[in-house]
């Protein structure tokens, strides 16, 4: 099947086999490695991505809910020339040392992306929720709420 | 001793890359001329193979080449190791675990290999299985390997042929054989802890290319490529410079991406299709089935004391469940034999340890290597000896922790080099108290529980690590090493230990993480948390030949004494005349052209000296250092859904000289939540046909944010390593190890209720405090 979607701003029409995950199309078809494969079946996080303005797990999305669709991946956030800087998302986490092994890494900064695009000012429990989503093996996740609420401190005084 | 970037917590050196999404792992590789690798796995735990059938499945376009027992040049012989050499890359005539490779497709696509792998027929004849190690040991258990003890081993692992231990392991101290002669109480339980997977969040994936010289380059997601190489040489026959391991960035790794996993069939498979890149990424469910697990143990343990609570003897027996194949399990059953013992002085031991094998998946290093199984034990066990002595635990523990002069139960005389046990245990005690402890209300009951803790590396006798140190003409380093990156952060800690010992600026050093065995320098592998350590001072040992390189250059210069120049990271100076170190770095150039000295690329070395193998009488011997601490918790547990939280908990570490402060806390908040996992959720399940239930991240449920504790205490005790770089000691497993009995004394705190079986669900927690009313 075909289908239209714009990814990081950029219009493509795919031809995907129907049973395609758009975590497949992103990284086998398009190349866009920075969103990772986890467990490919809807338990970790590592493939979140923002599609049309959600946090989604794109290893459970198929190509019919892509027709006309906006994907915003890691790649779509971080610096685009040579005179961009990082998004304050992808600062938090470098300050907060929530990088470890950095696997599940994109998957966080997508999903907090897009949470605090909706709501800049999403209290501690939604925040927590929206982490909630994810699996960290590394961290203990105490750093990733650090980061997150850091975030979203530079993401105000923006 | 001030230092300018040691001590500090700098930016980490791979963070840009991570959160940017940019640093390659082994699935964002891509190859020319690249075919997929899809398994069909046994789908029984034991059985003898009769018949397979892959006719109907080479007649699927896209397929290239089917690898079976079928297959010629897959022989009977190909069996790897590298402590005792029992597994064949691909089933021959037996299947033993209920993941074992049967049949592998070369495909020009992942879903044709899978469509392939269901049109293979296989007749298998079923035989008895068993999974529980103390089973295993019986005389009517189904034997797993008959040719037990015929396998090529080394001679430290000895097995018991005709039965399906592997290896035992006796250590025995003092007067073995009258362990409690002099012991007015004595104290026993059963234990268990089970096996567990080590779920990085990367799974296991590899890249395998034969090129048409005959050379063998292969990229994998692996801890250990000088072991993949090693084993790999000797099962091809091929010289070991015609072999490439590449690693990149791991997404993960604990020990199940350690020795080796996947590679040896791959690179068996990519055989078949020379000139081709062979791609084998696994799924979830195969990093379950298909890799490693880790510790399933089941023990008993016997503390001998005297009245006022002096310990004067411990036995215990360990039977591990290893699995399928014995190799990557030998020495975790060694290093749980000898540290079941604890911190503690014990005049007299007899401590055995069983490797066994089982008809699961092979089981391997995980974070903490032996030590939580054993410690488990033992810091459980001694809150069981402080009720019936009715002395607190806490001063049993601090009149019995090992002190300088004491020797460990390996017959190791300890010093003061070693850091400070009771320091950690009281400092940890100290931060816990601070917050009383809540009174229980209608939903809760709080608990209050402590463990202590040691651990050494266990690593081979002649383990080392080596570098290449290559100075630019712009004075930028770039360090070239076999220590693998798998979010330990020792890209940054090994830069900053460069940094200072070369005076420089730390922007200056890239530690460079592209491996390439023919490229890196020789290193042991990246386990034992020795990278710091070892790599560490190897680095030490470049900067500092490469400062004699420059001061070489210098005195030629000068034409004066070596011992008279001083090197500042800047110049080199005689007296009140200085050369800057750009004018040295190629060698010296005089005015006219000519020249004098030579470029600055230096080699440093560390080899592991003094650690000597098991005496196979007494199975002492001298492992090599060790790190000491102690840890804590309050916790609550919700009386209506047996819900376990942990509120607040300390981890006390000596270890040595903190080289990046936020780093070492990164390694405890991580060692403690998977400690905490292992506490109360993760336990891998078999169903009554032998096959694995828990296989996806739902069902084998690894901490999530939700089970953080409130409050997490990280204190660095600094007592000085002098053999380590700039004072630092090992601590990157050790936050895992004092968890779960930690929270299990405080469960007994809480409850009065002594658990010894891991993990403590809310199902068995509701069922004690049910049972208790
Ligand atoms: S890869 Fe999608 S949730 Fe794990
Ligand atoms: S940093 Fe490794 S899984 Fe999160």
């Amino acid at each position: 099947m075909e289908v239209n979607l714009v990814v990081n701003g950029r219009k493509y029409t795919l031809t995907v086999d129907p049973k395609d995950s758009l975590l497949s199309i992103l990284r086998e078809k398009l190349n866009l490695t920075g969103t990772k494969n986890g467990c490919n079946q809807g338990h970790c996080g590592a493939c979140t991505v923002v599609l049309n303005g959600k946090a989604v797990k794109s290893c459970l999305i198929r190509p019919k809910k892509l027709e006309g669709g906006n994907v915003i991946t890691i790649e779509g956030i971080s610096p685009q020339s040579p005179d961009d800087k990082l998004h304050p998302i992808q600062e938090a986490f470098i300050k907060a040392t929530a990088v470890q092994c950095g696997f599940c890494t994109p998957g966080y900064i997508m999903e907090l992306y897009a949470l605090y695009e909706r709501n800049p000012n999403a209290s501690e429990q939604e925040i927590k929720s929206a982490l909630g989503e994810h699996l960290c093996r590394c961290t203990g996740y105490k750093p990733i709420f650090d980061a997150a609420l850091l975030a979203q401190e530079l993401l105000k005084s923006k | 001793m001030s230092y300018n970037v040691v001590g500090r917590s700098i930016i980490r050196a791979d963070a840009k890359e991570k959160v940017t999404g940019a640093a390659i792992y082994i699935d964002d590789l891509r190859f020319p001329r690249t075919l997929y690798l899809k398994v069909l796995r046994a789908g029984v735990p034991h059985a003898q193979i009769k018949s397979i059938d892959t006719t109907e499945a080479e007649s699927i376009e896209g397929v290239y080449k089917i690898i079976s027992r079928n297959t010629k040049r897959v022989e009977k012989t190909l069996l790897y190791g590298t402590c005792i050499f029992d597994q064949p890359p691909i089933a021959f005539d037996k299947i033993r675990h209920a993941g074992e490779v049967v049949a592998a497709v070369i495909a020009e696509s992942e879903k044709k290999a899978l469509e392939a792998v269901k049109k293979i027929k296989v007749e298998l004849v079923e035989l008895p299985f068993v999974l529980d190690p103390i089973e295993a040991t019986s005389s009517k258990a189904p034997l797993i390997h008959k040719r037990n003890g015929e396998y090529k081993h080394l001679s430290t692992f000895i097995p018991i042929p005709k039965s399906n231990i592997f290896y035992k392991y006796h250590l025995k101290k003092g007067d073995h054989e009258n362990v409690f002669q002099e012991a007015a109480v004595i104290v026993e339980d059963e234990f268990e802890y089970p096996l567990m997977n080590h779920a990085a969040i990367e799974p296991h994936g590899a890249v395998a290319h034969w090129d048409h010289t005959g050379e063998l380059h292969i990229w994998s997601s692996s801890q250990a490529p000088f072991v993949v190489r090693e084993v790999l040489a000797d099962m091809f026959k091929l010289s070991m410079n015609k072999i490439q391991v590449n690693v990149p960035f791991l997404g993960g790794g604990f020990g199940g991406k350690s020795d080796y996993t996947i590679e040896p069939l791959l690179a068996l498979c990519a055989r078949y299709v020379p000139g081709y890149y062979l791609k084998f990424r696994l799924t979830r469910k195969e990093v379950f089935i298909g890799t490693v697990l880790g510790r399933g143990l089941k023990g008993r343990m016997k503390i001998g004391a005297k009245q006022d609570g002096i310990f004067v003897g411990l036995e215990a027996q360990l039977y591990f469940s290893d699995g399928a194949y014995a190799d990557t399990s030998c020495n975790v059953v060694l290093a749980a034999g000898h540290n079941c013992a604890g911190p503690y002085y014990f005049p007299n031991c007899s401590l055995q340890s069983f490797g066994v094998y089982t008809n699961t998946p092979p089981v391997g290093a995980m974070r903490g290597y032996g030590h939580p199984e054993g410690q488990f034990m033992i810091e459980r066990l001694i809150e069981q000896l402080a009720l019936k002595l009715e002395i607190n635990s806490r001063e049993i523990r601090m009149k019995n922790f090992l002190k300088p002069g004491d020797t460990n139960s390996l017959g190791q005389k300890i010093t003061t080099d070693n850091g400070d046990i009771r320091e950690c245990f009281e400092k940890m005690i100290k931060v816990l108290e601070v917050d009383p402890l809540p009174e229980k209300d209608d939903r809760y009951i709080y608990g209050r529980g402590i463990a202590a803790l040691v651990k050494s590396p266990v690593q081979a006798a002649n383990a080392s690590s080596n570098v290449f140190l290559k100075f630019n003409e712009d004075l930028t380093v770039n360090i070239s090493t076999g220590g693998t990156e798998m979010g330990q952060g020792c890209l940054t800690v090994l830069a900053q230990i460069a940094a200072e010992s070369l005076k420089v600026s730390v922007e200056k050093i890239r530690i460079n993480y592209e491996i390439n065995s023919q490229l890196t320098p020789y290193e042991w592998q990246t386990v034992a948390s020795m990278t710091t350590m070892r790599v560490g001072n190897a680095i030490i040992a470049a900067c500092d030949k490469a400062i004699t390189q420059f001061k070489n250059n210098a005195a030629l210069v000068f034409n004066c004494d070596f011992d008279d120049l001083v090197y500042d990271g800047r110049t080199v100076s005689y007296k009140d005349e200085s050369i800057p170190l750009e004018n040295l770095v190629l060698g010296y150039q005089y005015e006219d052209g000519h020249t004098v000295g030579d470029p600055v690329l230096a080699i440093g070395s560390s080899v592991v000296r003094d650690v000597t193998l098991p005496n196979l009488e007494t199975g002492q011997y001298q492992p090599y250092e060790w790190t000491f601490g102690a840890q804590g918790c309050d916790i609550s547990i919700e009386k209506a859904t047996g819900r376990i939280r942990v509120l607040h908990f300390v981890t006390a570490l000596d270890i040595g000289k903190v080289i990046n402060p936020e780093t070492v806390i990164g390694q405890i908040t991580g060692g403690v939540l998977m400690g905490i996992g292992a506490a109360v959720k993760e336990k891998i399940l078999f169903d009554e046909y032998g096959i694995m239930k828990t296989t996806n991240l739902k069902r084998y449920q690894i901490p999530t944010i939700f089970d953080m504790p409130d409050k997490f205490t990280c204190i660095l005790v600094e007592n000085i390593q002098p053999n380590g770089p700039f004072g630092a000691r090992p601590m990157a497993e050790h936050p895992i190890i004092g968890v779960p009995p930690a929270i299990l004394n405080a469960f007994q705190y809480a409850t009065g209720i002594s658990l010894t079986k891991l993990p403590v669900t809310p199902e068995k927690v509701l069922e004690c405090l049910k049972e208790r009313s």
